[in-house]
This record gives C-alpha cells, structure tokens and sequence, in this order.
C-alpha cells in the first residue's frame, strides 16, 4: 500500500539487486523492514544507468557480476513480498532490461511478483502512455519523475499518468549528493501540488536526519536510498540497516 | 538530406532520457529547427569551416595502389585534413555556433579516439569557453596524446574508470553531468547517437563532406562516384559520406565497422550486421546495441578506440534495415595490413578508425571495373596512433627510443623539481 496524501513522513530506502551479493539482499531487506522500513526500491542493476551517481554505478557494476539481473529481481521480489506483506516494493529500473523482457509479459511479471510500482527514469511519459492501461489493470503503479526544470504543463501531464506516488526530484543531477531545501524548494513543491493530490516522494540527495526534518510536514515520502547504499558497501547490511533505524526513529522522536 | 520524424528514424532513435534533460534537449530541438531552415546559418558554418578548418578538404586519387589492386579507381576524401585532423571539427564547429546563439558557457563533450574532444578543446579555447571531456580510462591509456593536447588546450579531461572504460561509459557520465549543469552547459555530443535531436544535428553539420564529394567527383571524374566508403563507430563520418547520395541508387554506400579479434562477444564491434546486436534502448535512444539478454549492454573491443562503441547511429541503423546502406567489417589485422598499404603506396598516414574503411574499400574495389570510381573517406589522420602502430608492429628500435625518452623525461622532471622557478616563469610567459 503505498501512503495516502497529507500522512506523516514516511521513507523509502533501496536494494540493488546482486549487491553486495543476491544472498545477502534477503537479509539486507529484513535488517530494513526490522529497521522501520515499509517502502523498498528494488533497483535491476544495468550497464549504463544514466541517471544515477557514483555510489549507485558502482553497485550496478558489482551487482551484474554477481549475478544481478531482471529475472534475479523478480525471484527476490516473489521472496520478500510474501515474507513482509506489510511492504510495499517498487522496482527501479532502467528501459532496456524491461524493453528486452516484453514490456506486456515484463509488467505481468512485476504484478506476479508482489511489486506495487514501477520506477524507470529514462521512460518518459508518453513513450509510457500506451502501455498504462495495462499497468493499471495488473495494479502495477507508474511512479513517474518530475524535476525542477519541468515545465507546469508537463507536470500535469506526468502527475496524470502516475499512480501510488509521484517522484519528485529535489534538484538537477543525479543521485547521491546533498540538497539545499530552502525557499526555492518550498516554491517548488508548492508548485508540484498544483497539479496533483498524489503523495509526494522526494529523491536525490536525501542523505542526513536534517534532510528528512526539512522534508517532515511538506512531502509524504523521502528516497533514502543512495545514503544506505554507500553504508551498506562501508559497513555492511546489519550496521547499515541499524543506522536506518536510527533515521526511521529520529522522524518519530522529532 | 535526413530529417526525422519526432526524432524517429524508422523504428529506431527517438528521446529516452530522465526528466531532467528533457528541457535542454526541447530546447536544442527548437534551436536546431529554426537554424535549419535558415540559409544565412549554413553560410556561416561553411565561412567559419573555411576559415578555420581549411574546408573544402581534397579529393585525392590514389592512382599508384589503385594500378596495384587492379579493380575500380580509388579516391580518398581527406577529412583528415581538417583542422585538429579528423572530420569531427566540422561538427563541433557548427554546435559551437548553437552554443553561441543559445549563450551558455560550459560545454562538455565525451570521447574515445580523442578527436572530438581535441576538436571540443580547441573550439573552447578559441571562443573562451570552459571545457571538461569525458573519456574512458582505457581509451586515455590508448590516445594519450590527444589527451596531452586536450590539456594544453586548457581542458578539463576526465578519465572514466568504472564500466567498460571506454565510450559508452564517458557518454553515460557526459549525461550526468549535463543533467547536473544544463542551465549553463552545452553538451557537444560527438556523434550521431544519443537522444533526439542529437542524430539528425549532427548529421546535419557532417554532410558538407557528402557535399563537397559531390561537387568535386562530378568535376575531378566528371561523375558520380560508384561507391562511397566510410568506417563506422557512432556513425557521423559515414552520415556525413553519405547524406548526399541517399537519392542516388547508383551510388553504393558501405559502412565499415570494427570486426575486431574475432566474432566472439566483447572481441569487436559489430552492430550492423547478423545478429550479433539487437534493438535495445539505452544512453537516451534506441538503436542496434551489443547486448545480452538481459538489456546489459556488452563489453566491445576495437584496435581503433573511435570505433569501439556498443551502439550505432539510429539514421544508420535505419538505412540499413532499409537496404539503403550495405554494412561490412573489418579486422584488426586487416586493418593494419590496409594502413600500411595506404603509406607506402601514397605516403598517406591513416587514423585506424578510417582504416577500416580503407580496408573495406580495398576489398570493394578489387572487385569492381577499372572504369569505375570508389570514394574512401579519410575520417582522420593518423598522427594520433603512433603508439598503438608501434605496439601492433613492435620493433626494437621503438622500445630503445622510448627506453631512452623515459630517461630524458625523468632527467628533465627533476631538473624542474630542483629548479621550480622555470615552470612558473614559463607560464607567466604565457
């Protein structure tokens, strides 16, 4: 279930799928879910992920050698889904894994596998548009991108095509660095709720308990994703997943 | 000349990108179209390709190697005649004026064989703009000397080590940083790839080669020519061979891409041909891409660094399924026998990348009519690929010249560390 408009915030954290290793996603995932977590990304790692930073693009090249792949997705996603019910996973991917699929069977498989959304940056809205009838009817949610640069019309548009959350990209680049969520920001959401009553997931560049208090009260969901995976590569899942619950209770405490 | 339809060509090209460079390239788009449909625009490319290139670039008989193969006659269009010696010039000169007209500072370009970014470098220099090059860590082993002038030039080159090493991934890492820095940033991309407009663009500022070919076959042969010959790595020497003749049924076009060491995946780069490569959607378009069945795209191999790319022009990729360009390769080995072939019986020295196409030419002709004429275009020169020659045809007089130049270099190195006042007073000379 993804959350409901005007709840408290809620975060989001991330999986690559093969990193550090396709053994240790499965208890990387229950050290989030212990951790507080109710929103995963499922990332397919791929070759050339454009919209990603550093921290990802490495864990994309080590997830492929160690076997991560679309159909190593599913099978994890088909585990955990039935294991935390109470989850919502989303898988992140790029086009070309999904295009190489089928996109139709590709979206089947994603429903069958007990994953609520898609995230795909480098597919656009109307390259997306004939196959959203068949992503609503198999419940597979569109999560779509808007950026500081979107014009207010394209908004509308790609708030209209998304269902479950719409990702909101806190600033131009890529993921991974840090973000000033000052007044321009605000004016920014501001503007993005114009055209939409979907929960609002900010991403890209998430990375401090100050970053989840600017965003408490203004979004629904933060994107804490690169940040886990840069401890999760220092440190290893479990102290990792300890310092999630360490985010996920400072949101509470605050 | 091409045009697309929405950034389509055919099944293949469109505009595949994160939201966030979706504005720069509408914009870009905008730009392009209204300068397209502008003679005044074209005039003032070509003026500036004269001034500062030396266009036109000759068209050259071979008549010596041609005697020796004893098929059709041979020409060369000396792209590497250009200005920072190879074809890529024209391109980033006419971007440059984009860039002019749209006002930003910064350009950014990525880079395998080094030649766009030499000729990105150089135009940045000459319109005082600021300049970072993406390159594959690998690639900057194998071109260093481009890289050495690019840094001269007073660009920011910047080795990408992660991936394959080479094009793809400094393409994928231009994207990042054009995605982080489009409100002051042009990305002069370097070839006929990439998310719309990008294909068309380019093509658009490389036919003056097919131009100028024309008129000149038409005056030095008093014809067309039967075939025109490129090699293929992203595409834009071959489009810009091309263009002008895709009306032509008379004229064959052929593109050479890189057989490599051999037909085995990771060993060379062929796109165009069998099935070795399939549509795929990636670095923000769809195309002929070397991958697995997962959508990953694969690792290629190439003796000339400017052909080793996974993917391929959509405008080529189209053509060819059309049947309207006939598509062949060439091995490494086959290659070097071709560059060799071109310097002892022209005194023409060769970039690998065109060797290809000096290859695949060779071939061609032997098979046709001594009354018939083969366009080879010379993409680039071979200066470049002095090391790389030398590694392919190792002699010992070149290791005990390097032994020695090692030995010079270190003597020098710490002549300055004891004497650092040299270097500071070269550059406030400067």
């Amino acid at each position: 279930m993804f959350p409901t408009s005007n709840e408290s915030l809620k975060v989001m954290s991330h999986c690559v799928v093969g990193f550090p290793s396709l053994e240790e996603n499965e208890h990387a995932i229950d050290g989030l879910v212990a951790a507080g977590i109710r929103l995963i990304e499922l990332q397919v790692p791929f070759s050339d992920p454009v919209a990603d930073g550093p921290v990802l693009v490495n864990a994309c090249v080590k997830a492929l050698a160690r076997g991560g792949s679309f159909e190593a997705t599913l099978a994890l996603a088909r585990k955990v889904s039935r294991r935390h019910p109470e989850v919502t996973f989303v898988l992140m991917s790029y086009l070309n894994p999904i295009y190489q699929y089928g996109i139709p069977a590709a979206i089947d498989e994603i429903a069958n596998a007990g994953i609520e959304g898609i995230i795909v940056p480098d597919w656009p809205v109307e390259a997306m548009r004939p196959h959203l009838p068949h992503m609503e009817k198999r419940g597979v949610a569109p999560i779509l991108m808007v950026t500081p640069n979107t014009a207010s019309t394209r908004i509308a548009e790609i708030a209209s095509a998304s269902r479950g959350m719409l990702y909101v990209v806190s600033r131009m680049g890529v993921t991974g660095s840090s973000t000033h969520w000052g007044e321009e920001f605000q004016i920014y959401i501001a503007r993005v709720k114009k055209h939409t009553n979907l929960p609002l997931a900010v991403g890209f560049g998430v990375r401090t308990r100050e970053d989840l208090q600017a965003l408490r009260g203004r979004v629904e969901v933060a994107a804490f994703c690169s940040q886990y995976i840069e401890w999760q590569a220092e440190l290893g899942s479990e102290r990792a997943a300890e310092r999630m619950a360490q985010v996920v209770q400072s949101i509470h405490a605050a | 000349m091409i045009s697309s339809e929405q950034g389509l060509f055919g099944e293949f090209g469109g505009r595949y990108v994160p939201e966030i460079l979706r504005p720069a390239l509408c914009q870009l788009e905008d730009i392009y179209q209204q300068l397209r449909s502008d003679e005044n625009f074209w005039q003032e490319y070509l003026q500036l390709t004269q001034e500062f290139s030396g266009r036109p670039t000759p068209l050259t008989p071979l008549p010596r190697l041609s005697e020796s193969l004893g098929g059709a006659k041979i020409w060369l269009k000396r792209e590497d005649l250009n200005h920072s010696g190879a074809h890529k010039i024209n391109n980033v000169l006419g971007q440059a004026l984009l860039v002019k007209r749209m006002g930003k500072q910064r350009i950014i370009a990525e880079t395998g064989a080094g030649q766009h970014g030499l000729a990105t470098a150089i135009i940045a220099a000459r319109m005082g703009l600021q300049a970072t090059i993406y390159m594959g860590s690998e690639d900057v082993e194998r071109q260093y000397s481009n890289v050495f002038w690019m840094r001269q030039l007073g660009a920011e080159v910047v080795p990408v080590s992660h991936g394959s090493c080479t094009l793809k991934d400094a393409l994928d890492e231009a994207l990042r940083d054009w995605a982080a820095s489009v409100d002051d940033t042009h990305y002069v991309l370097g070839t006929a790839c990439g998310p719309a407009p990008f294909p068309e663009l380019v093509t658009y500022f490389q036919r003056v080669i097919s131009q100028e070919i024309r008129a000149q076959a038409k005056h030095q042969i008093g014809a067309l020519p039967n075939a025109v010959v490129a090699c293929v790595g992203g595409g834009s020497n071959a489009l810009g061979a091309f263009c002008d003749f895709l009306d032509e049924p008379s004229v064959r076009l052929l593109g050479v891409e890189a057989g490599g060491r051999s037909q085995q995946p990771g060993q060379h780069s062929i796109r165009l041909q069998g099935d070795l490569a399939s549509p795929g959607i990636a670095q923000g378009y769809k195309t002929l891409f070397l991958q697995n069945r997962d959508g990953q795209l694969g690792e290629t191999h190439s003796i000339a660094a400017g052909l080793d790319y996974v993917g391929v022009s959509p405008v080529l990729a189209d053509l060819v399924a059309r049947g309207r360009v006939d598509a062949t390769s060439a091995t490494d080995s086959e290659v070097t026998h071709a560059f060799q072939l071109l310097m002892r019986y022209e005194g023409i020295i060769p970039a690998l990348e065109s060797s290809h196409a000096l290859a695949g030419g060779f071939a061609l002709a032997k098979k046709m009519q001594p009354h018939e004429h083969v366009v080879i275009n010379l993409s680039g020169r071979g200066d470049k690929d002095i090391f790389n020659i030398a590694q392919a045809l190792p002699q010992q007089e070149w290791l005990d010249f390097l032994k020695r130049e090692v030995t010079r270099t270190e003597q020098r190195l710490r002549e300055s560390a004891n004497n650092p006042n040299r270097e500071e007073q070269y550059v406030s000379n400067v």
